[in-house]
């Protein structure tokens, strides 16, 4: 039996540790797209914003002040119970939240979208939001927290519904507009790490972009041969956009294109698209049966 | 490296925006203001704006910082990255004009309404480098004083702050109305017939119109 406090004790440890941390693979990414620039500007962008993940990481600042969107992912293993029922789960993550929010490891950031009212802890209707994934074994919980980052959110969010007719072109004349829009003049913070949701009903291919931007390693494709194929077309077309870090003249307007597919109507062909900054914040909590909780930016 | 960047005195005079260069790197120094959209729609809805003397605070920083209060009672800056200044271009020309103001600070750029107005007052519009807001928080050397935080709270209120070697940002607007990102996003535009053809999208290609 998990208990409820380990959880939250969990979740707020995770999400401290992604606003204040630079994953390993996104540093890597990074630094090899460092070594790839040539133009000035383009890197000083990339050497200022390392030097910043250095220095949050160092006395615990922000590897951005822009801590966005509270976000928890979490696997429960097949066996895994948790005290008081997974209904919790939502509790823990708000309690968290407020927790980080409070110690200023968050920006409260969340208001009502109409009323514009700040509740000054991130808590609110739908946020944080906590998904759950069901796992066929095991008995712990892995919770990826991901403070998701708002120029990200706001200026790389698009949909579009097509046809079939419009076929592989469509896709692909969408997906790479929708990159060139969002990284001019930086507004994603480029280097992004572009998700692409293909097919399923609209909130289900949102959420498979969202899910392919923010839950994948920098590097690892898809195990569908034709969503792998999508990926590295669409990377390398990026490459040749002239735009850099920043939305400085350059060859890393992203850092990698990571499709995933669902099936879909036979008449449609719903294409998402879903940016992360380049700051890609997670850090992943996983306490086993027994309630032992382990810190981690390497994702599985 | 650093010590070759320009440091200019806050509040900038016109004179000096006007000598500045479209990717040039500066560094500020001196008395500065924050805000984001709340400032912006405020100000010039309701004719709401923080009682401070914009000839002295003359620099207007786009950003929602993250403060916290000291047991002492001081505020003390967390982190301070510049936030997308593009997202206040239906109100960035009639602040500019209302406030004279001459330096804009913030990341991202903004539209050509606000390159107008920038242009008559004889300001420049300084866009981040990289993600910086760590380095810039211990540029910052006081906040002096805060404006509306019960109302908008810590992210959209208006702080004062006393910097020294802020930055450096670079010129992405100078004052005559030139925008450093408008060059390069014709350059990528022109690239993309040769990147459409590389994916096999043929030529002319438009998706499915289904309206009339
Ligand atoms: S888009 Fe840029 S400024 Fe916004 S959270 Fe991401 S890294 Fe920070």
């Amino acid at each position: 039996m998990i208990r409820r406090e380990t959880i939250t004790e969990a979740m707020y440890n995770a999400i401290r540790l992604g606003a204040t941390k630079m994953p390993p693979d996104i540093r890597k990414a990074l630094q090899k797209a460092l070594s790839e620039e040539t133009d000035p500007m383009a890197v000083k962008h990339l050497e200022v914003s390392l030097r910043n993940a250095d220095l949050s990481e160092k006395g615990n600042g922000l590897v951005c002040a822009d801590t966005g969107f509270p976000m928890y992912f979490i696997h429960a293993g097949a066996a895994a119970q948790v005290e008081g029922g997974f209904g919790v789960l939502k509790s823990c993550a708000e309690e968290a939240t407020a927790r980080a929010t409070e110690e200023c490891f968050l920006r409260p950031t969340m208001v009502h979208p109409v009323t514009r009212k700040n509740p000054g802890n991130n808590v609110g209707p739908g946020m944080p939001k906590v998904e759950i994934f069901f796992d066929r074994e095991g008995d712990g919980l892995e919770i990826l927290a991901a403070p998701k980052g708002g120029g990200s959110e706001i200026f790389g969010t698009f949909y579009r519904m097509m046809f079939p007719a419009d076929g592989e072109a469509g896709i692909k004349k969408f997906v790479i507009e929708c990159i060139k829009d969002a990284c001019y003049a930086g507004k994603v913070c480029p280097p992004a790490i572009i998700g692409v949701g293909i097919g399923g009903t609209a909130d289900l291919c949102m959420s498979m972009a969202k899910k392919a931007a923010l839950l994948r390693p920098v590097g690892v494709h898809h195990s569908d041969p034709e969503a792998a194929r999508l990926e590295k077309e669409l990377y390398e077309a990026c490459r040749k956009l002239g735009i850099g870090p920043m939305g400085s003249r350059g060859i890393n307007a992203v850092l990698a294109v990571n499709v995933d597919v669902a099936v879909t109507h036979t008449a449609a062909l719903p294409v998402a698209v879903n940016a992360q900054c380049m700051v890609g914040r997670r850090w992943i909590a996983r306490i086993d049966g027994k309630g032992n909780i382990d810190y981690t930016g390497e994702m599985r | 490296m650093e010590e070759s960047i320009r440091n200019i005195s806050l509040p900038m005079t016109k004179e000096v925006a006007c000598g500045l260069k479209l990717g040039e790197m500066v560094t500020v120094s001196g008395l500065l203001f924050t805000g984001r959209s709340r400032f912006h729609i405020r100000a010039i809805e309701n004719d709401l704006y923080p009682p401070i003397d914009y000839e002295k605070i003359n620099c207007f920083f786009h950003v929602g910082p993250v403060m916290r209060q000291e047991a002492d009672g001081e505020w003390k800056v967390v982190s301070c990255e510049p936030t997308s200044s593009i997202r206040f271009e239906r109100y960035g020309a009639d602040v500019v004009r209302k406030f004279h103001l001459h330096t804009l600070i913030g990341k991202t750029t903004m539209g050509p309404a606000t390159a107008q107005a920038l242009k008559e007052v004889g300001g420049v519009y300084l866009s981040k480098i990289g993600l910086s807001g760590n380095a810039l928080k211990g540029q910052v050397k006081k906040v002096h004083e805060v404006h509306f935080l019960e109302e908008l709270g810590k992210t959209e209120c208006t702080w004062i702050y006393e910097v020294d070697h802020f930055g450096p940002f670079f010129v992405a607007m100078d004052a005559y109305g030139n925008n450093y990102f408008e060059d390069l996003a014709k350059e990528a535009q022109s690239r993309m017939p040769e990147i459409e053809k590389s994916l096999g999208i043929p030529p002319g290609y438009d998706y499915t119109e289904v309206n009339a």
